[in-house]
């Protein structure tokens, strides 16, 4: 048996018998059979459910004439992710604030989930983050095919069409460099953290960590951001119409 | 008298909390594996630094002639550095997946 977080314990406890049974129909074999479900994905369905928690309850709060601190901050978080849309983005750009939002919130709390004991961060493991790049990945190309429908070759093939056959490689590849470079660097960003905080905690286990700490609660941050201006600008060059 | 507690306390967490964290058991005995780790490890993060350095160093200097392109200049920023890191990342991944 792995060891367990006691979210991940409870969520065995009452959940593990129904997900075994589903994984057993869909023919996967867990590696451990009494508990099916990992860390992550149990930090996962807690980050998803705060989520849902807070934004149910901002949204009951919610009114014009007086809005809360909640209210706020929210539409504080909107406001700079619009703008940055817009900076990115260009015309018609409020139709993708949406997803980077949403993507932002669940990678924001997931990261800074770790910061606190008893849980940890389900981005640092490889599988979470690639789960959200290849969201990402699937999202930009559906509104490149939507935007400019057949033309959207025309971007992988470049100007020049004795080049074509090389441009269409390199592009395939590149994109799908795309989905490596976000899952990893958000995995490793959040993992070396955590490796850093525990190594100095290893050396001297009083108040030296507490820095680490503090370093990992910036970085949690700014990787956000870079998830979700990276999202905007591999949106933006889907579906610009330059090309 | 208090900083003498104090300083017998810190000794004692200090040499009895250790030994409780400490990784156990050497599972490689193979004496290049640290060496090329360091190496690897000290060559990518050095580099990068170089370039992340270069990236800092412009920033500054357009900031200076013209602060009023901020935003711009922040994105470029950040996205810049990021790329650069993830270089970085890229070879604690391989280095940690090729050692453990």
């Amino acid at each position: 048996m792995p060891e367990q977080l006691w979210f991940t314990e409870l969520l065995n406890h009452y959940l593990g018998a129904p997900v075994a049974a589903l994984l057993h129909a869909l023919g996967i074999r867990p590696e451990y059979p009494q508990a099916p479900i990992s860390n992550a994905v149990a930090m996962e369905v807690l980050v998803v459910l705060l989520l849902l928690a807070f934004f149910l309850f901002v949204r009951a709060r919610m009114s014009v004439d007086k809005p809360g601190g909640m209210q706020h901050i929210v539409e504080t978080v909107e406001e700079f992710v619009a703008e940055q849309a817009h900076g990115v983005i260009g015309h018609g750009y409020e139709r993708y604030v949406p997803y980077a939002l949403a993507v932002g919130y669940f990678i924001l709390l997931a990261n800074l989930l770790g910061l606190i004991p008893g849980f940890e961060s389900p981005t640092a493991s490889p599988v979470v983050p690639l789960g959200c790049a290849v969201v990402t990945f699937i999202y930009y190309h559906f509104h490149g095919i939507r935007t400019h429908g057949g033309h959207y070759v025309k971007q992988f093939i470049g100007p020049v069409w004795l080049l074509a056959p090389l441009m269409l490689l390199i592009e395939i590849v590149s994109h799908f460099a795309r989905i490596l470079s976000l899952t990893v660097r958000l995995f490793a960003n959040m993992f070396a953290g955590d490796m850093v905080t525990l190594a100095f905690f290893s050396l001297v286990p009083v108040l030296v960590p507490v820095v680490f700490l503090g370093l990992h609660l910036g970085v949690a941050l700014v990787q956000t951001f870079i998830f979700v201006m990276l999202t905007l600008v591999y949106l933006g060059m889907a579906v610009s119409e330059e090309h | 008298m208090r900083k003498l507690t104090f300083l017998v306390l810190l000794f004692v967490i200090l040499t009895v909390a250790s030994p409780v964290y400490a990784q156990g058991g050497a599972t490689s005995s193979n004496w290049s594996v640290p060496i090329g780790v360091g190496l690897g490890m000290g060559l990518a993060a050095g580099l990068a630094g170089l370039g992340q350095g270069k990236v800092a160093g412009s920033v500054a200097e357009a900031l200076a002639r013209n602060p009023g392109a901020r935003p711009g200049i922040q994105l470029a920023l950040f996205i810049g550095l990021a790329f650069i890191e993830s270089l970085v990342l890229f070879t604690f991944v391989l280095l940690f997946l090729r050692t453990s």
